[in-house]
């Protein structure tokens, strides 16, 4: 296992398919995410109200909040607001409304707030 | 029709059983049994005079007592001087309020907000203490920590221990936590009660103070103190033995946790 980097991945993948919308109208407000292993509605419910991130690369380095370090990496945090439909989708809602070039892009669905 | 045969067929079969619960009365029932019946929908099966019949209720009457009332005095008949007076006079005993408010006086907030010291600190039944936890956030995300105790804000008091995973004696929110089924039993271990929250509270480190010379300001870092150190020693030293104890539990909290493929949280036991 050295030179292995440690595995370190405490959120479920995702995916950004698109806004909640109706055949012609698109509302922004609400991402519609497609989860990884999760097949039903009743399997939604573990992840209700856990947070969720869309990472993303910027060209400029940034100094974050809390360090000195600059970094091109950026985040539009969110939560999971929602079942959407029969078969596992989900609905979320982000601080900032995701970009449309997020579309197919990883959303991370993090663990917490944890209720187990 | 057929309802309150049923209920009557029921109820004389059952009378003979009831009797006989009657008469041991003097021993106490661990539980109380309801000969309700629930349907899907919260319905009750049987009605209220079902239940009557059920219940033995007509055994359990007790002879209704009427209170007697007793006649209240109202007025008291006190002499009066005078010759004109008519002698006396029916003076009430209770009298009538001499000011009567125009407006209702202020009504009392119902005070439902309470200060945040105040407020109920639940904590999930998973969570109990000797209970090992994932953290989820912060800086010690993936790792495995003992959960000691619940502090006086409600924050979860944990540690590594120090010497098994480099954990210190920490404060975390039960939300960013993941209890697994792994559980040390820690009855044997003391906690001192210094170690509250107060204790833990993050120290305001003065970070860009001025100066006449910026050149000579210093970044004031965190440093740990000896008493933290100490208070760390002496805690792990009553955990370590018991984990020690346990077959490959020192392993476990060394080893972080993270997700796998095909590893999804929602299908897992922790």
């Amino acid at each position: 296992m050295a030179g292995l980097a440690p595995n370190k991945r405490l959120w479920v993948k995702a995916v950004f398919t698109g806004y909640r919308r109706s055949l012609h109208t698109q509302h922004e407000d609400i991402a519609l995410m497609k989860l990884e292993g999760v097949e039903s509605r009743q399997e939604t419910r573990f992840y209700m109200g856990k947070r969720c991130a869309y990472v993303y690369k910027g060209r400029k380095m940034i100094k974050r909040r809390n360090s000195d370090k600059k970094t091109r990496l950026r985040v539009i945090w969110g939560k999971v607001v929602k079942a959407h439909g029969k078969s596992g989708a989900v609905r979320a809602r982000f601080k900032r409304n995701l970009p449309p070039r997020a579309m197919g892009r990883r959303i991370r669905v993090m663990l917490y707030p944890s209720n187990i | 029709m057929c309802g309150i045969l049923f209920g009557t067929c029921l109820s004389s079969s059952l009378h003979g059983l009831l009797l006989n619960i009657m008469e041991d009365e003097t021993t106490k029932r661990k539980k109380p049994r309801s000969r309700q019946r629930w349907l899907t929908g919260g319905i009750p099966m049987f009605s209220r005079s079902v239940m009557y019949r059920r219940t033995a209720k007509y055994l359990k009457k007790k002879p209704i007592v009427k209170k007697e009332k007793k006649a209240v005095e109202r007025f008291v008949v006190k002499e009066v001087g005078g010759e004109k007076n008519g002698g006396t006079r029916k003076v009430p005993l209770q009298k009538q309020p001499r000011y009567y408010p125009t407006q209702e006086g202020r009504r009392k907030l119902k005070g439902h907000r309470k200060p945040f010291s105040e407020h109920k600190r639940r904590l999930r039944p998973s969570i109990t203490p000797g209970t090992v936890l994932i953290l989820l956030a912060g800086v010690n995300r993936g790792r495995r920590v003992i959960f000691l105790k619940q502090l006086g804000t409600g924050l979860l008091l944990v540690t590594g221990p120090m010497k098994v995973n480099g954990i210190p004696m920490r404060r975390v929110n039960q939300r960013y936590v993941i209890a697994t089924s792994t559980k040390l039993d820690i009855s044997s271990v003391k906690i001192p009660g210094k170690l509250d929250d107060a204790y833990f509270k993050r120290k305001k480190l003065r970070t860009g103070k001025r100066s006449k010379n910026i050149f000579d300001d210093k970044k004031e870092t965190y440093e740990v103190s000896d008493e933290r150190r100490a208070d760390q020693k002496s805690l792990d030293a009553q955990i370590i033995p018991l984990v020690k104890k346990e077959h490959l539990l020192a392993k476990y909290l060394q080893n972080p946790f993270s997700l796998r493929t095909r590893q999804y949280p929602h299908k897992m036991i922790f």
